[in-house]
């Protein structure tokens, strides 16, 4: 059977001028179920800001914590500070809880409806309104295949472009048009929300009118990446790592030319070598039988390491898929974009050949801590050997 | 024959990139792209003479040979040094 798993990864724009957004996204994941809850508060800049990450954080923590939603809106009502302009304490919201086969539930307040991409197209959720405290908050069950995708928003999405490229903006049937038509199977939750928040920015001509965040949350099939990098300690432990290494169904990866030596020759194979340089700044890559991607090491991991952060920042607009041949750019579209469990094989072992050089071990540990933490707070599960 | 450029992590430092470009222009400029093989290889072990370049199955039937500290400006020299000779071809034109 296969193995699924629940990723999810958001976009937000900040209404053209402000340094913070109104709109927040919180999720969490604890005993295989997922929260993700998309909040968007009353105005813009501060108080937005305020009143969002309250509402979300309240709601994530209530709602993960299997408290009913009645109680965490009124919790959520009584908590809010009341804005003295408007007079009212108010923040939208949709919430998103569902456990690992994919079933659960949507709540929706004052959001645009949430967008169900199903079988590869749009739909809607067939949702039921409920009047909670007064309010009017919509419940959809929500039960995921593989391959599906719930896609929830801020205003500022179906907005965009008011006034400017457009009359009166796009709705929301033109932005699941807009998706079906760009959406492909193989990408990422983070990837999706992207392409939504993109085209978005395209309307609003990059000076976006109003903050606008996409949140997507995906049920998928897992991937796992076993990453090795650098040789161990103690040269007679080489067998029993790679060993290990090539445990399980999972994708090997080999980064560092004395890992991929070591590799080699325990699989009885060769290390050739690429002399082409797709990217002057980035070492060609190589290749072994049997192993998915091999690549050099430190200088390869430092330009991964860049393009991680650029990907997980939740400001960046620059396509999620990496299309470049170079070795980082193939790293960062296995482990960002297709993985979804990866684990590292860290070797300590102090490299000779880099003696004199600005190339040291404890750079390196220090570079996989960060990729590895990096790549946790976007929801990958990380795990790392030492040896 | 064949001559293989380190690419690793210390010669990448060091400019392989540009001795790969180099090695790719020579080759044509001399006329002897039939006769050598470039290829890449992760470190050989010599990084403190870096960058390396490594002449195997020399035409000539001379032994394999490590050609050491090759850079941009020198390329074209070593290349005619270590590598040429070991074509079995006459002198080239200067």
């Amino acid at each position: 059977m296969k193995e699924l798993f629940i990723e999810y990864g958001y976009v937000s724009l900040n209404k053209f001028g402000e340094e913070l957004c109104g709109d927040k996204v919180e999720s969490v994941t604890v005993d295989g179920y997922t929260t993700l809850v998309l909040a968007d508060g009353l105005g813009s800049g501060v108080k937005a800001n305020i009143l969002s990450t309250l509402s979300s954080k309240i709601l994530c923590t209530m709602v993960a914590n299997n408290i009913p939603i009645e109680d965490c809106i009124e919790t959520m009502i009584q908590t809010l500070p009341v804005c003295k302009v408007r007079g009212v304490a108010y923040s939208t919201f949709s919430v998103i809880h569902v456990d690992a086969s994919g079933h659960g539930y949507l709540f929706e307040f004052d959001n645009p409806q949430a967008v169900y991409y199903h079988e590869g197209h749009c739909v809607d959720f067939d949702r039921k309104p409920l009047d909670v405290l007064g309010k009017k908050v919509y419940h959809s069950e929500i039960n995921l295949c593989d391959g599906d995708i719930v896609l929830v928003m801020s205003d500022g999405t179906i907005h965009a472009g008011i006034g400017r490229v457009l009359n009166f903006g796009w709705d929301r049937k033109d932005i699941m048009e807009h998706m079906d038509r760009n959406i492909r199977p193989e990408m990422s939750a983070r990837c999706v929300a992207w392409l939504l928040a993109a085209a978005c920015n395209d309307l609003y001509m990059d000076k976006p009118g109003d903050d606008t965040t996409v949140a997507a949350l995906k049920m998928r099939e897992a991937l796992h990446v076993n990453l090795m990098v650098g040789p161990p300690v103690n040269k007679e432990n080489d067998d029993y790592y790679v060993a290990k290494f090539m445990e399980g169904d999972s994708k090997k990866v080999v980064c560092g030319g004395t890992s991929s030596q070591i590799v080699a020759r325990y699989l009885g194979k060769k290390v050739t070598t690429s002399l082409d340089f797709p990217d002057k700044e980035v070492p060609p890559i190589g290749h072994i039988d049997g192993i998915d991607l091999t690549t050099e090491g430190v200088i390869t991991l430092r330009r991964l390491l860049e393009l991680t952060e650029k990907y997980i920042s939740p400001n960046d607009l620059t396509p999620k898929m990496f299309t470049k041949q170079d070795g980082a750019s193939l790293l960062a579209q296995m482990l960002l974009e297709n993985a979804t469990h990866i684990t590292f094989f860290v070797g300590q072992g102090v490299n000779k050949a880099h003696e004199g050089l600005p190339i040291d071990t404890t750079l390196k540990l220090k570079l996989i801590e960060r990729l590895a933490s990096s790549l946790k707070a976007i929801g990958k599960v990380v795990d790392i050997h030492y040896a | 024959m064949i001559v293989k450029i380190c690419i690793g992590s210390s010669c990448h430092l060091k400019g392989s990139y540009d001795v790969v470009q180099g090695m790719r222009d020579i080759l044509k400029k001399y006329d002897v792209e039939d006769l050598v093989e470039l290829q890449a290889s992760f470190c050989f072990g010599q990084c403190a003479d870096g960058v390396v370049m490594r002449a195997e199955e020399s035409l000539d039937g001379s032994e394999d040979v490590f050609i050491r500290g090759v850079n941009k400006d020198n390329v074209e020299q070593k290349f005619l040094s270590e590598v040429y000779p070991k074509l079995g071809l006459p002198a080239p034109e200067k």
